[in-house]
């Protein structure tokens, strides 16, 4: 029990009959606490059992609205995956996240790092102009970028860009936000060492790759998270450059099956599995990176 | 040794001064450059082309140069646009006074807060007037979609942050599974929209079978048609027979409104959790040797001492609901009609299902101004308090 209660009774050891007090009413509270928080996590969690739970059940039993399947059908799942082409979107989508954070991460630790370290003239103004893109609405962003791609405001190599890996991922290659969380690192890394690296010869580019770069797996790590997610659940934009299915990913996929699929919501709930399993194993096996990457910055949202 | 390589170093680096600081940057300048070029192509490069498409009759191919006539179109009557910007001053004025009484301690305080309260009155009521005259005369639809993102705003963001902030609380207790909890909790916020989506349009369907419904049945309440439901929430569950903006949001935004509240929650759970490190222990043992429990504890402590958190997640919030896009778009149904339809989603209607490339510009440029002016208020507001966090 003693583990239970809170680190109170470390400072004041003479409140003795004022801790057991305290420590009774406590355990009261303690089961309305969990009583509470249980109820939280039901309820986070519902939609991810009614979705797994439907997923497996037959055409008849989702009509009928079981709770669970008699059978699970995982046939369900081969029938999505190759009849409803998830396969196909799936490795859409592994492709484009892909490429996008390859891009993101080059260009974010190439600017984070001249931003943080490198003196050249107009880095403020320029790191300022950077940072208010934050603020801008996608919204607003769409439609001049979709004639962009089309390839009507200007020429581009090869005609249009619609339906094409290149619309999908190039726009998402550079962000503010990464840029400035890998600034933050790097222009916290002594200036001894870029001291101590120039005497033996090293220019900017080496110091990055061989001194900063071992050091900085944290900030990349949560750079290519958010890329990550970002990328994977990116909606909006891939819906409006994809007409075919050469480069639909899985989440527009997913979208259009909603209208395709009618009442075959079995199938419809397996396609949603189907998205979210590469999500979840990253979300489980880096959360508190996660959790602490959101914490720290708080800037997303 | 190491202060004898500096010295030396410092000398080369005088030495070589010119080339080196060419040098620097163009490294420099070399770094930035793909970051930079992408930003502003796909970033900036829009804003300043929207200005230029709002300016005309563009439909699918350029046409006329119409000046500001979208902007007519949206507005409708520029003196009652007027009106209300005056409103709006005077609502900025009315924070002005309310912020100079609250600084100073002496009389004339009470005199600047009333004297803010009545100007908070008239700056309403003329920013009504103003919106009135904007309706009769311009973009209904438009004008309209802003009022539904202000509902959705509304709705979404104060519930969101209580909810957050009571499990964090309960999980900043010494507990068992805390890190469970934390994971479980946010586990909505990482998932994607779409995904989701699809399972709240089945949950909340209209069908007697849909699982919102029969949670209803066990309390024998009768079927709701959730996301299809066009009416005001007042007249299903009141029985209210509002007209326009007084009915308040549908039963369908409700809906939208609780999938962002489960979306959302576990996000300012972590962020409340990081605010909460933040307070000292030794005010928690205070309340305790006053004999506080843990909802005065609760009550005094932490909801004051986080909240400078709370602000800014409030104003960060307010704004994201006004870009927000997907969790709407994915949710509206056409029974729904038009009583979902945000201004994102309006503007991406206009040119996308009905190609009205300018008008939407135009549109676009409205919403963009908005949100500026939310920022910069966010910013003003934000630099006045105090951080403790």
């Amino acid at each position: 029990m003693a583990s239970l209660t809170t680190g109170l009774e470390e400072s004041q050891p003479e409140g003795k009959s004022v801790r057991m007090l305290t420590r009774r009413s406590r355990t009261g509270n303690q089961s309305l606490v969990y009583v509470i928080l249980i109820i939280g996590a039901v309820l986070a969690l519902v939609p991810f059992f009614w979705m797994i739970s439907t997923s497996l059940m037959t055409l008849g039993e989702t009509i009928n609205r079981k709770w669970l399947p008699a059978a699970p059908q995982v046939a369900n799942y081969i029938q999505a995956w190759n009849e409803a082409k998830f396969a196909r979107y799936f490795w859409n989508s592994v492709i484009i996240t892909a490429v996008t954070l390859v891009g993101l991460l080059t260009t974010s630790i190439l600017a984070g790092y001249a931003f943080g370290r490198i003196n050249f003239k107009g880095r403020n103004a320029i790191f300022a102009i950077l940072l208010s893109t934050m603020m801008i609405p996608e919204t607003i962003t769409w439609l001049p970028n979709l004639m962009l791609v089309r390839g009507t405001i200007i020429p581009l190599p090869g005609g249009s860009w619609l339906n094409s890996l290149q619309a999908l991922a190039v726009p998402f290659m550079a962000n503010a936000f990464s840029i400035f969380l890998l600034k933050q690192f790097f222009a916290q890394i002594p200036h001894e060492l870029w001291d101590a690296a120039q005497i033996d010869g090293a220019n900017h580019f080496r110091f990055l790759t061989q001194i900063c770069l071992p050091i900085s797996k944290a900030p990349i790590m949560t750079v290519l998270l958010f890329g990550f997610i970002g990328s994977w659940n990116a909606f909006a934009w891939p819906l409006l450059v994809t007409t075919r299915e050469t480069w639909r990913p899985l989440m527009v996929g997913l979208w259009t099956f909603v209208s395709e699929a009618g009442p075959e919501t079995h199938l419809l709930m397996a396609g949603a599995v189907i998205t979210l399993i590469p999500i979840l194993v990253i979300y489980f096996l880096t959360q508190k990176q996660f959790t602490q990457g959101i914490a720290t910055t708080g800037l997303k949202g | 040794m190491a202060p004898t390589f500096k010295v030396t170093s410092i000398a080369k680096k005088r030495k070589a001064f010119s080339l080196r600081a060419l040098q620097e940057n163009l490294t420099g300048y070399a770094f930035v450059a793909p970051a930079v070029i992408i930003i502003l192509i796909f970033g900036l490069f829009p804003i300043v082309y929207s200005l230029y498409m709002s300016l005309f009759n563009w439909r699918i191919r350029k046409g006329d140069f119409t000046g500001l006539i979208n902007y007519t179109k949206i507005f409708g009557d520029w003196g009652g646009f007027a009106i209300f910007m005056g409103g709006l001053g005077l609502l900025g004025l009315a924070y002005w006074l309310w912020t100079r009484a609250s600084k100073s301690n002496s009389n004339p305080m009470r005199a600047l807060q009333i004297g803010a309260a009545v100007v908070l009155i008239v700056a309403g009521t003329i920013m009504s007037m103003g919106w009135g005259k904007m309706v009769a005369a311009g973009d209904e639809d438009f004008l309209n979609s802003l009022i539904i993102t202000i509902f959705y705003a509304v709705g979404t963001v104060p519930l969101q942050l209580a909810i957050g902030m009571v499990f964090a609380y309960l999980l900043y207790q010494k507990i068992r599974g805390k890190e469970a909890f934390r994971m479980i909790y946010f586990l909505p916020y990482v998932t994607p929209v779409v995904t989701t989506a699809v399972v709240f349009r089945t949950i909340f369907s209209s069908r007697e079978t849909s699982l919102a419904n029969i949670i209803l049945s066990w309390f024998n309440a009768g079927p709701l048609k959730w996301l299809f439901e066009p009416r005001a929430m007042s007249e299903v569950f009141l029985g209210l027979k509002l007209e326009g903006i007084a009915a308040g949001p549908s039963l369908a935004l409700g809906t939208i409104i609780l999938f962002g509240i489960w979306s959302f929650f576990g996000y300012n759970t972590v962020i409340f959790l990081a605010g909460l490190g933040g307070i000292p222990k030794e005010l928690y043992e205070a309340a305790e040797i006053d004999g506080a429990n843990g909802w005065n504890a609760f009550k005094n402590v932490t909801i004051p001492l986080l909240s400078p958190v709370s602000f800014y997640l409030f104003l960060v919030s307010f704004i994201g609901t006004f870009k927000a896009f997907n969790h709407l778009y994915v949710m509206a149904t056409p029974n729904a009609q038009n009583t979902v339809v945000t201004a994102s989603v309006q503007i991406f209607d206009v040119f996308y299902a009905q190609n009205n490339f300018g008008y939407a510009a135009s549109q676009s440029i409205v919403l963009f101004l908005i949100i500026l002016g939310l920022t910069v208020a966010q910013n003003k507001i934000l630099g006045e308090r105090v951080f403790y966090g």
